[in-house]
């Protein structure tokens, strides 16, 4: 019985890291690139989850696959990404980071707000996703759209690791926090990159909100803060910036919660992951993965 | 200095505000001034809808009975306290600002025990429709309330598994919140003396979504009934991981489930039930008379317990009014004492702390609708 | 202290008691009628409000790192000060005594709690400490929920009401003035110094952990103060009161009076306190215009409303209506 809810927490762990983690490469991606926090980034998945909610039942009558509306979902997301980077968050990328933060903030209030008028106050059910097998082992549920959470999580990794590090585009995304003037010297255009940084990042929310609403389906208009609190503390874990270090903190997090329910103080959970975190900020700043980097004079 | 221009700008504001509308001269002999608050906006706004219109209906029949009339300050609609015990504060002083006899309101727990302690300190008559909180009420004898209160909800919820014969019993509650605690103790006392065993504690808080943890250590229980004391909001979602992860037994809830969505999650709810104030099926006159009116001019959306219980509590002060003789707070709240009522959410008397004394109607799903399953009364 | 310093603080207390007669004076003569204690509720709440902003402004504006973590002070004074009084018996002690020893016990529990957090916290600077203070409030929040004294997760009722509006007012314009005195001393300068440039802070001699965890402190002592006002003004409250989302109210209320300027705060908190109340009409479109207002505010003035101006009726009396501007605002890169 032990070993079977030892192996069911292991499960559930991973499953609601990979979650955490899909949301935490949204985070990472853009800060990496603007070094800004896009507190508006878990209010991205609520704008892809109310997608989904439209469109999950049009692609069931027209008997196309469910998933499929993850596009839909994306193309949405992206158009308000680029069109939250445009509007707000551009004219205020000069005047410092306490201004962006606020900005940000605002943006999520305003997103939420404009949820509510829009879709109203009660909850919406999401349609099922995925139907997909379920395995028992060693006494343990293994449900396989678990699996494919932490499969596209891995995916989505390596390709944006790939591109990153292997493409033109890529290349001129991470010159640009390094040195911003000098990108400029050298031809790239900074705001067009931290545009298509933003419609990634936006992009990787649809995905993140496809995964999340196949789980937990239901699509609140506050769903984001939530969520995009636990998995940002999950990339700043992992070591912000840096791509695997969000798959790592998300798993990290998600496992710790599991396990510190299930063993530890069940009314304690959230406590715990925060104090983690404190912790290894104040060992290694710069997270797990992070590298510590001194100040210039 | 500086605070000096900041409180000038904001008072002198208000001000404008306040001299501009000021308040009801003589009143009139035959007309009750209802204060009503619920949460308009927020994460319940879905709740203050429903009360909204049933005010409005309530209001309508009673005045078109003849007698005594109802007007509900503030223009007729209710004033927001969006779940936040800050804005419940402020919207009842505005309340309070155009000179009602009675304050009906508010919904959360946490809303109303600061409300009701200024009500008593004010003198004036509050019925809260919603705020199950025992201590609502213990603050003062001008507090009364339409719902029961979170013990006797557990404690009902214990003797319903009692007569379902189920002998253990697995708990999640979520630790932030007074409605889930309050019924949580309660369930757990009431379960021991009726001879149920707890076999596991789980805590959640109220903006969770995930409960696998908690799930998976209900079905290694091997309980026969899991206990969820939660809002509507997360309902769906721990019905469906219990199932998911291999929860067979009976999934029980209080009031707040009342509303819950349903939609593809048709099995998952069978054998799922909730302690309620009414059952939508009720044939008595009232119930339906109710129902369908509510249904016919606001859709059913809206149509919640809380709703019955705004609806309730106006007719309540209609009847407080006609027993005490007169449309005046003391009138109203001689009225109110130990008041003998019959309306949706069932016929009761007040006891000497203003609370109803009532039976409990248990709701199960049939295919993801609200079934009545049955009705228990209280044992003696 | 030079005269003319002093002149100045008199013209500016004779200033702050004419504010305080007129609005006594609004209050008791009953000319706003029946609304009198809304008025006088949405004052008190502006009272507390203050505090808070302006607290949050000495990390803000003064030492130029952010916390998204203040709300999580304010629970500790306000649970401090509410166990206090609730322990206390009702013997002869003046109701007036009792508030002030409310406030002193909420404000250094509040305080200890800032130098527990500080100390650690303040190794790390910007974004960083920003996550920090979050998690540490949110830490406080669940440990309230858990703790039974605190009420264990369920609203703590029946505290004593004390914070009537008069005596909040002198409590806040007591806490602004003492901040204000405290940024402009030999402390305040010294951490403007390193707000400028740590580094060459610390090269000169200056023990900037020391500095920066002085001010911390300090700032999380008021809102401990800013917590029991509260706590006794709402006779009851629930951990998940003081969330994340409060907090961040409390800094956006800073950005928007202006980093840098107690004035700004001052004013800032008390428009944004009474600010829902006055689109009460609008329900559910008060917060998107909140929060649209807030985009154009920063998008139109990044530095807040008032910048790092500072009113003073002294100057305003002997020069006549002229700003000054101080240079080496806050730039943070």
């Amino acid at each position: 019985m032990a070993l079977s809810l030892f192996l069911q927490s292991l499960v559930n762990g991973l499953n609601q890291g990979a979650i955490y983690a899909l949301i935490a490469l949204g985070y990472t991606m853009v800060y990496g690139i603007i070094r800004m926090i896009n507190f508006a980034h878990g209010d991205f998945i609520m704008v892809g989850s109310y997608t989904l909610f439209y469109t999950v039942p049009l692609m069931i009558n027209a008997g196309m696959p469910a998933f499929l509306a993850v596009f839909a979902a994306i193309a949405v997301c992206v158009a308000v990404g680029v069109a939250v980077e445009v509007i707000a968050y551009r004219p205020v990328r000069n005047a410092g980071s306490m201004s962006a933060l606020i900005t940000a903030l605002a943006m999520s209030v305003f997103l939420e707000n404009l949820a509510m008028v829009l879709f109203g106050a009660s909850p919406k059910s999401i349609a099922t996703i995925f139907t997909l097998p379920t395995f028992q082992f060693l006494g343990a549920t293994l449900q396989l759209k678990y699996l494919l959470t932490l499969g596209i999580g891995i995916a989505m990794m390596i390709a944006l690791q790939l591109f990153v590090k292997k493409t033109r585009l890529g290349k001129a995304m991470r010159a640009v926090p390094q040195d911003k003037e000098a990108s400029v010297l050298v031809g790239i255009h900074v705001n067009k990159i931290i545009t298509i940084t933003f419609a990634i990042g936006s992009g990787l929310a649809a995905v993140a909100a496809l995964m999340y609403c196949a789980t937990y389906p239901r699509a609140t208009m506050d769903m984001g803060s939530m969520m995009g609190l636990k998995a940002f503390i999950a990339a700043v874990l992992g070591g912000i910036g840096i791509i695997p270090g969000a798959m790592l903190g998300g798993l990290v997090v998600g496992l710790i919660e599991i396990f510190v329910k299930v063993y530890i103080a069940p009314g304690w959970y959230e406590a715990i992951t925060y104090g983690i975190l404190i912790v290894v900020l104040l060992v290694k700043p710069a997270g797990i993965l992070g590298k510590n980097v001194g100040e210039k004079v | 200095m500086k605070k000096a221009m900041s409180i000038l700008l904001s008072v002198s504001m208000l001000a404008s505000l306040g001299i501009g509308q000021t308040a009801f001269g003589e009143e009139e002999d035959n007309v009750i001034r209802i204060g009503v608050c619920a949460p308009m906006t927020g994460a319940l706004a879905v709740l203050g809808e429903g009360s909204a219109h049933s005010v409005e209906m309530a209001v309508e029949e009673i005045n078109a009975l003849g007698g005594y009339q109802i007007e509900i300050v503030n223009g007729g609609e209710p004033v927001d306290d969006a779940s936040d015990s800050k804005q419940a504060i402020n919207a009842y002083n505005s309340l309070m600002a155009d000179d009602p006899d009675v304050i009906v309101g508010t919904y959360n727990s946490s809303c109303s025990i600061p409300m009701a302690e200024l009500a008593q300190q004010d003198q004036i008559v509050m019925i809260s429709p919603g705020s199950t909180n025992y201590e609502v009420t213990e603050v003062g004898d001008y507090i009364f309330r339409t719902c029961f209160i979170d013990p006797y909800q557990g404690t009902m919820a214990a003797q319903f598994a009692k007569e379902q014969g189920y002998a253990t019993a697995a708990v999640i509650f979520a630790n932030d919140d007074d409605y889930s605690n309050g019924l949580y103790e309660a369930f757990k006392e009431a379960a021991q003396e009726n001879g149920i065993e707890i076999v596991y504690e789980g805590q959640c808080t109220t903006k969770d979504t995930d409960f696998t943890a908690q799930v998976s250590q209900a079905v290694a229980s091997g309980a026969d009934m899991l206990f969820y004391p939660c809002f509507l909001d997360t309902v769906p979602l721990l019905v469906q991981q219990a199932r998911d992860a291999g929860f067979t037994g009976a999934i029980v809830g209080g009031d707040a489930w009342d509303g819950c969505s349903t939609t593809g999650l048709e099995t998952a709810f069978n054998n799922a039930f909730y302690t309620n104030h009414f059952s939508y099926e009720d044939t008595s006159e009232t119930v339906q008379n109710y129902v369908t009116k509510f249904t016919e001019q606001y859709g059913s959306d809206s149509l919640t317990a809380c709703a019955a219980l705004y609806y309730d509590a106006i007719y309540m002060v209609y009847e407080a009014a006609q027993k005490g003789g007169g449309t005046d707070t003391e009138s109203i709240k001689t009225g109110m004492t130990n008041l003998e009522f019959s309306g949706v959410t069932g016929s009761f008397t007040l006891n000497d702390t203003g609370d109803p004394v009532k039976d409990v109607v248990v709701n199960t799903f049939e295919d993801g609708a609200c079934k009545w399953y049955m009705t228990i009364s209280p044992e003696e | 202290m030079p005269r003319e310093k002093k002149k100045s603080y008199f013209i500016n207390f004779v200033g702050v008691l004419a504010v305080f007669l007129l609005l006594a004076a609004l209050f008791e003569s009953n000319i706003l009628g029946s609304r009198t204690n809304y008025v006088k509720g949405i004052c008190t709440t502006a009272c507390y409000t203050i505090i808070m902003v302006a607290s949050l402004n000495l990390l803000t504006g003064f030492m130029g790192e952010f916390s998204l973590g203040h709300a999580g002070f304010m629970s500790v004074g306000a649970y401090a000060s509410a166990i206090f009084t609730g322990f206390l018996p009702e013997t002869g002690i003046p109701d007036f005594l009792v508030f002030l020893m409310a406030l002193i016990i909420g404000g250094i529990a509040a305080a200890v709690a800032g130098v527990l957090v500080g100390i650690p916290a303040l190794r790390l600077r910007g974004d960083y400490l920003c996550i920090v203070t979050v998690a540490f409030a949110e830490i406080i929040r669940v440990a309230f929920c858990n703790f039974d004294i605190t009420g264990g997760g369920r609203t703590l009722s029946g505290i004593r009401s004390l914070s009537n509006f008069y005596w909040c007012f002198w409590v806040m314009v007591v806490c602004v003035a003492l901040m204000y005195m405290y940024v402009r001393s030999r402390f305040g300068r010294t951490v403007t110094a390193i707000r400028e440039d740590y580094i060459a802070a610390s090269a000169s001699g200056i023990n900037v952990t020391y500095y920066k965890v002085l001010t911390f402190t300090f700032s999380a002592f008021f809102a401990g103060v800013a917590g029991a006002i509260y706590a006794h003004y709402m006779t009851a409250m629930i951990p998940t009161n003081f969330s994340f989302m409060y907090s961040s109210e409390f800094l956006t209320e800073v950005i928007i009076g202006g980093t840098g300027s107690l004035t700004g705060s001052v004013i800032g908190a008390a428009f944004l306190s009474a600010l829902p109340e006055l689109m009460r009409q609008f329900s559910t479109y008060r917060m998107l215009m909140y929060s649209v207002v807030l985009i154009l505010v920063m998008i139109f003035r990044p530095g807040g409303i008032f910048g790092t101006w500072e009113f003073s009726l002294a100057r305003l009396l002997k020069k006549g209506p002229q700003k000054k501007k101080r240079t080496g605002g806050v730039v943070h890169e």
